[in-house]
């Protein structure tokens, strides 16, 4: 896998741009809809960190409600940067569950099926895409044991 | 059970024993003594709508998102407001709806607390996905579901 880096937020929105049709819906935001600087105040709003790893952007959203769980998101179908940033928070933040809110179609879920989460449910007409609303399914990998 | 828009004399509905963020926040019986009451704040923009229900409790239109025209549910009622639950889940959907001209409504549900589902059924909204460890409730984290309805071509 190529090196992973942090992203300061207004690169990480330029990043998103760049990423086309898979940078919708990551994380909630859409590089269709925001612009760079509207992109970059959402994602530090809710105290996001975005990664590159060659092509790929990943990130993850801590859940204020329960700091041990995370919410993901990655732009392609490779699922060895979701490890990364999986083995991070788990080490690092003492992350325990992980959820992904992935929109239906999207490349991305195949990542995270790869990395082992499972399908918890799908919400109906929860985005509006192309002239259309469109579905968005929710991922989840519940209960890693805290490694300290 | 009509909904009116939140004035500055209404912050006194703004907390109660339930659990932050709930769709439907009914007060619960067992509120640890020391836990501080959740707690919304006055809306500071129009990225969200607060209505109060007088003398009973709020209702939060909350992340409300234009272009995608959905919004989070919140409410929260005051100990011994808790009749008339079917009423006031029509009006939180015809307010949602036809006032905001939303397209879905969706909100948190946590099962550990014993919601109210028959509420939530009759005003349309459906069970939809279950994210475990959500919240943390009575000493761990446990489940939270999100429940929705979207409003009729």
């Amino acid at each position: 896998m190529p090196e992973i880096q942090l992203l300061r937020a207004s690169a990480a929105a330029s990043g998103l741009r760049g990423a086309k049709a898979e940078g919708r819906g990551f994380l909630g935001v859409d590089p269709v809809t925001q612009n760079d600087a509207l992109l970059a105040r959402e994602l530090t709003r809710q105290g996001a960190q975005v990664y590159r790893a060659g092509d790929t952007l990943v990130g993850y959203a801590p859940n204020h409600e329960q700091p041990r769980q995370a919410f993901l998101a990655s732009t392609s179908a490779d699922p060895e940067p979701i490890r990364a940033v999986l083995a991070f928070l788990s080490t690092y933040q003492r992350c325990t569950s992980f959820v992904a809110m992935v929109p239906a179609g999207a490349e991305a879920a195949k990542a995270f099926a790869g990395c082992g989460f499972e399908q918890t449910g799908v919400l109906r007409d929860h985005r509006y895409q192309s002239g259309g609303y469109q579905d968005v399914l929710v991922l989840a990998k519940g209960e890693v044991p805290c490694p300290s | 059970m009509m909904l009116r828009g939140y004035r500055s004399g209404d912050h006194g509905l703004l907390n109660g024993p339930w659990p932050p963020g709930e769709l439907l926040g009914l007060p619960l019986a067992e509120w640890p003594a020391l836990a501080e009451p959740a707690s919304v704040r006055p809306p500071t923009d129009d990225s969200e709508e607060l209505c109060v229900v007088p003398g009973a409790g709020f209702v939060r239109y909350a992340e409300i998102d234009w272009v995608h025209r959905r919004a989070r549910v919140e409410i929260g009622l005051r100990p011994g407001h808790t009749e008339a639950l079917d009423l006031l889940m029509k009006s939180v959907t015809t307010h949602g709806f036809l006032g905001l001209n939303l397209h879905r409504l969706h909100g948190w549900v946590t099962p550990a607390a014993n919601p109210a589902t028959g509420a939530l059924e009759s005003a349309g909204f459906r069970r939809e996905a279950s994210v475990p460890g959500n919240t943390w409730f009575d000493g761990r984290p446990v489940e939270r579901e999100i429940w929705a309805v979207v409003r009729d071509a």
